[in-house]
Formats: C-alpha cells, sequence, structure tokens
C-alpha cells in the first residue's frame, strides 16, 4: 500500500490512542500492538474525509487492546490477497481486517473468537432482473480480490455450470464503481459492507437481491436479503501467539458483557 | 580535511595504476562468475525445494496459459497502436507551427508527469461517470487497458521518434527543401527514414515497458499474469510456483521482443552509412 495512507491511518491512530490515554487505559510505555488491515473496508476501516480512520473494527481494536489490555495500537494498511503471509512475515502482530474464519486460513493463522456474523450477498442495480442465484446465469459478477466474496462467487459460478463471469478487483469501491458503471450486474460481498453502499452512495441506484439463502437454512435470524453464505469474523494470529490471543479473547468477552460492543455495533450497523 | 581527500585520491590512483588490462578482465570474470554462481545456487534451491510441481502442472492451463495469450494480445494491440499515435506524436512535437508543437508537447508532459495507474483509473472510472444513462460498452475494462497504455506510450514513442528528429543535421533539410521537395517530402524520403533508425532503440525499449505496464492492469479486474498469480497464492499461500511461473511468462513476451527490435534496427542500419554523424 502507499506510503501515505499508511502514514494517515498511523497518525489516525495515534490521534485516537491519546483521546484513549486520557480515558483511562494508560498504556503508556506500553509495546505498541500493529495491526494489519486493507483499509478502506466500509464500514469496518475506512478514512473519513478529514483523514481520520474509522470504522467498526478500529473502533473494537481500541475498545479490547487500548481500553481493556491497555496497549497501543497502530493500523498498518496490507492488501487483503497477501495480508496473511505479511502477517506471518511479521509485518504486523494482529489481523483486523473483516476476515472471515475459514478452514483454509485457519491453516495458516489461529483466529480468536467470533467478534461480527455476515452473510454474503448480492447486489444488483435498481432496475435489474435478477431476483435469484438462477437469473444470474450467464451474467458478469464484481468481487474483491481474496475475499470470501470471491470465493462465494466461485462456488456460484460451480453452482451454474461455470455460466457465470467474474471480475475481481483490488477493492471493493472499484466492484461497486463498476456496477453503477454498468460493467458487472451484481457484486458478491459481505452484507454489511454492501448495505452502506446500498444506503449509501449507490442508494436509489442499486438494491440487495432478496430472498432466503444459507442463513435460513441454518435457522439464524435471517436477514430479508438472499444470503449465499453465514461467516463469522474474527481476530487473525500468527500460530505461535497463543498467550496474546487468550488475552484478546478474554477482553472480547468482557465487552460483550459490558456493553461496549452493542454500543459499537449500533453505531456502524443500523438494523 | 583537504590533504585526507588528497591522500585517498593519490592511494586510489595508485590502485588504479597498478590495474592493468588483464587483471581488469580477470576481475570481471571473478566477480560476474561469483554473481551467476550465487543466482543459480538461489534459482537452483526454489526451484527443487520450493516449487511444488503438482501445483505447477495444475495451474498453467487454464489460468496462466490464458493469463498470457490475454497479455499478448493487449500487448500485440495497444503497441501498434502506440507506435501510429507515437509517430503522429512526434511529428507534431517537432513541427514548426507553435499551436501544433505547444498542444504535442502538454500531451507528453501529461502521459509521462502522470502515473499510468492512474491514467488507467481515470479512463475506466472516470470516464463512464460522465454518462448520465448506464455506460453502454461492456467489458469496458478492455477497451480502458488499450486506451490507457496507448496514451500512455505514444507519448513515449513521440518523445523516443523527436530525439531521433533532431538528431539530424538541420543542413539536411534545408538541403532537401532547397532541391524542390516539400516538407512532407523530405520528411518522408529523407529525414525520418535516419530519425527512425536513430530512435529504435528507445521506442524497442519503451515497447518492452508496455509489456511489463500490462501488470497494472491486475486493478482493472483484467485477468491478466499479476493477477493469475495473486489468486493463486490468496488460496494456496504458496509464492514460489506461481512466481516462477509468472517471471517465465514475462521473459517469453520480452526476450523475444527485445530479439525482434535487434532485428529490426540491424535492418534499418543500411551498409551504405551516411556521413550524418
Amino acid at each position: 500500500m502507499d506510503r501515505r495512507s499508511y502514514i494517515k491511518s498511523a497518525g489516525a491512530a495515534g490521534v485516537a490512542l491519546t483521546a484513549a490515554g486520557c480515558l483511562g487505559g494508560g498504556g503508556d510505555g506500553q509495546e505498541t500492538i500493529q495491526i494489519g488491515s486493507d483499509i478502506p473496508y466500509r464500514p469496518f476501516e475506512y478514512e473519513t474525509t478529514d483523514g481520520e480512520l474509522v470504522g467498526f473494527d478500529v473502533d473494537i481494536a481500541e475498545a479490547v487492546f487500548a481500553e481493556e489490555l491497555g496497549y497501543d495500537y497502530e493500523f498498518v494498511t496490507n492488501s487483503f490477497d497477501t495480508i496473511i503471509p505479511s502477517l506471518n512475515n511479521e509485518n504486523f502482530r494482529v489481523i483486523m481486517s473483516a476476515m472471515t474464519i475459514n478452514d483454509e486460513r485457519a491453516e495458516q493463522v489461529d483466529f480468536s473468537d467470533p467478534y461480527f456474523t455476515a452473510y454474503q450477498t448480492i447486489v444488483v442495480r435498481a432496475d435489474s432482473d435478477i431476483s435469484s442465484t438462477e437469473d444470474m446465469r450467464g451474467v458478469r459478477v464484481g468481487v474483491q480480490k481474496g475475499t470470501t466474496g470471491a470465493a462465494a462467487a466461485q462456488t456460484l459460478k460451480e453452482d451454474l455450470d461455470g455460466e457465470l463471469t467474474i471480475n475481481e478487483y483490488d477493492q471493493i469501491p472499484d466492484a461497486f464503481s463498476a456496477l453503477l458503471n454498468n460493467q458487472v450486474a451484481a457484486v458478491v460481498n459481505d452484507n454489511t459492507v454492501s448495505a452502506e453502499f446500498v444506503n449509501g452512495e449507490g442508494e436509489g441506484e442499486v438494491r440487495f437481491v432478496e430472498g432466503e439463502g444459507a442463513a435460513a437454512e441454518e435457522g439464524e435470524n435471517a436477514p430479508p436479503y438472499l444470503t449465499l453464505t453465514v461467516e463469522n469474523y474474527g481476530i487473525a494470529f500468527r500460530q505461535d501467539d497463543d498467550e496474546f490471543r487468550q488475552e484478546v479473547n478474554d477482553a472480547l468477552a468482557t465487552i460483550r458483557e459490558n456493553g461496549t460492543y452493542d454500543e459499537i455495533y449500533s453505531e456502524y450497523f443500523a438494523g | 580535511m583537504a590533504t585526507d581527500t588528497g591522500g585517498t585520491t593519490d592511494h586510489d590512483r595508485g590502485v588504479l595504476e597498478q590495474l592493468n588490462d588483464r587483471t581488469f578482465r580477470r576481475l570481471g570474470v571473478a566477480g560476474t562468475s561469483l554473481f551467476a554462481l550465487a543466482v543459480a545456487l538461489f534459482i537452483g534451491y526454489i526451484l527443487l525445494v520450493r516449487v511444488d510441481y503438482d501445483l505447477l502442472v495444475n495451474i498453467i492451463y487454464p489460468q496462466f496459459t490464458f493469463a498470457f495469450l490475454r497479455v499478448i494480445g493487449i500487448v500485440l494491440i495497444s503497441s501498434v497502436l502506440s507506435v501510429i499515435a507515437g509517430v503522429i506524436v512526434g511529428l507534431a512535437r517537432v513541427s514548426r507551427t507553435r499551436v501544433t508543437s505547444s498542444i504535442a508537447k502538454s500531451y507528453i508532459e501529461f502521459f509521462r508527469g502522470t502515473p499510468l495507474l492512474f491514467q488507467l483509473f481515470v479512463i475506466y472510472i472516470g470516464v463512464p461517470q460522465l454518462w448520465s444513462g448506464s455506460f453502454p460498452l461492456q467489458q469496458f475494462n478492455y477497451y480502458a487497458a488499450v486506451i490507457g497504455l496507448t496514451l500512455n506510450h505514444a507519448a513515449y514513442v513521440g518523445e523516443a521518434l523527436r530525439g531521433g528528429i533532431e538528431s539530424i543535421p538541420d543542413g539536411q533539410m534545408e538541403a532537401s527543401r532547397s532541391l524542390g521537395m516539400s516538407y512532407i517530402q523530405s520528411m518522408r524520403e529523407v529525414i525520418l527514414p535516419q530519425a527512425w533508425r536513430n530512435s529504435l532503440a528507445a521506442i524497442g525499449n519503451d515497447q518492452v515497458i508496455l509489456v511489463k505496464d500490462t501488470s497494472l492492469l491486475t486493478v482493472l479486474a483484467i485477468p491478466e499474469l499479476l493477477s493469475a498469480f495473486r489468486q493463486i497464492n490468496s488460496a494456496t499461500f504458496d509464492a514460489w510456483t506461481p512466481i516462477v511461473l509468472v517471471a517465465i511468462a514475462y521473459l517469453m513476451i520480452t526476450i523475444p521482443l527485445g530479439k525482434v527490435i535487434r532485428t529490426l534496427e540491424e535492418r534499418a542500419d543500411p551498409a551504405t552509412h551516411g556521413g550524418d554523424d
């Protein structure tokens, strides 16, 4: 990633830290936890127009690392498709990047307890005829490289006997641009990130494909839109970092109990 | 301080004086051999230990083959277009008409002065937003790729050709004109054939860079070689198997291209070397 956004995010984390220091975490002189993240990925990690780093992951990091555990922390940007090798190369201590826990990744890293549940969903233009997965036959979909959205699109392609073309973009805003610019007919991506776009810049121009799906099949509290998969997000650690992982798991449990988690959740996700 | 510097220089000169041609050559052989040995050992280690040959065979077809063919296709089209456009830019650049030459100059300044990656985003994300309705072109990423590579490299080719044209002494143009040839005739018959030869090396260099610039197309969701690498790497976490394939694939394009350019250069170099230097 480019140097400027790194400096910016580090700076933003620094600002957040100063505030945390006043509130009572007090991790002065402590070790700084570097957090690898692919920024921007709204609403999990992104910069405001003022250059301040915000997002669900950022606030959870603040609550867990600074307030509960008293560490300093800083976000380091790293593109998502190389983020696991970068963690194992010790470029940073943990990954917080809306990362879904899955078996392949679990062979490379250890995950914390889940801190978020997401669904893979399909977003189409408002005037689109697509209303089910079967309608996706023969169309072109946009995804972000290396994400579980890309994997879900790949599975969908196999279900459709290969009659699906997948355009893989570097970052999710590029995929949404391509949707608006008529370059792809649909975007397969996490529900929350997509909802941010559907209810934000894309309002009136794009919509979710509705219907039941994986979430309903698993008997979960299913959202109204069609879900391709159900996924849990975790913080990723190197496999030799068990002690720290346990600390973080305890802190995650604490913020769920004391209401901090719900507060952060409702700040970013209305529903 | 001054004496120190003087001392060092004297010492250096002493060593240099002892260095006769033969020891210099031997040093060269020893140095390069050592380097080659280190590289060979490294490549041997990669090929014998790091590369997973089952995976390698698995990914050659279809992923890498299609990515490779796609790159070749894009390179062929953009290469031809950029050289044609570059000749126009170059001629405009040396024009004696102020308007033409300054427009050509601004064009070159912009396309050489901003990154190709940025230009690709301008075309792919910026241009479709200018449409009020839905953008009519499907698979615009391929158009954007060819347009971006062409516009960018036309600037470099134009600049290379300008260099070639300016290396021809003014006297030739003056002589041609005084023989009654028009500006166009003098350019076509006298100046350009020589200028072309002089700028071929620079143009060829630029075309090799064009091949490598296709790696940027990964951001336009074009499944080219680097995308294939990233996809395999993020799926398998194996770095070296796709790295080896990517390296081979690019070299399979750039080395023959280099040969073609050298042949063209030789062919453009007439046995009767004019006294133009």
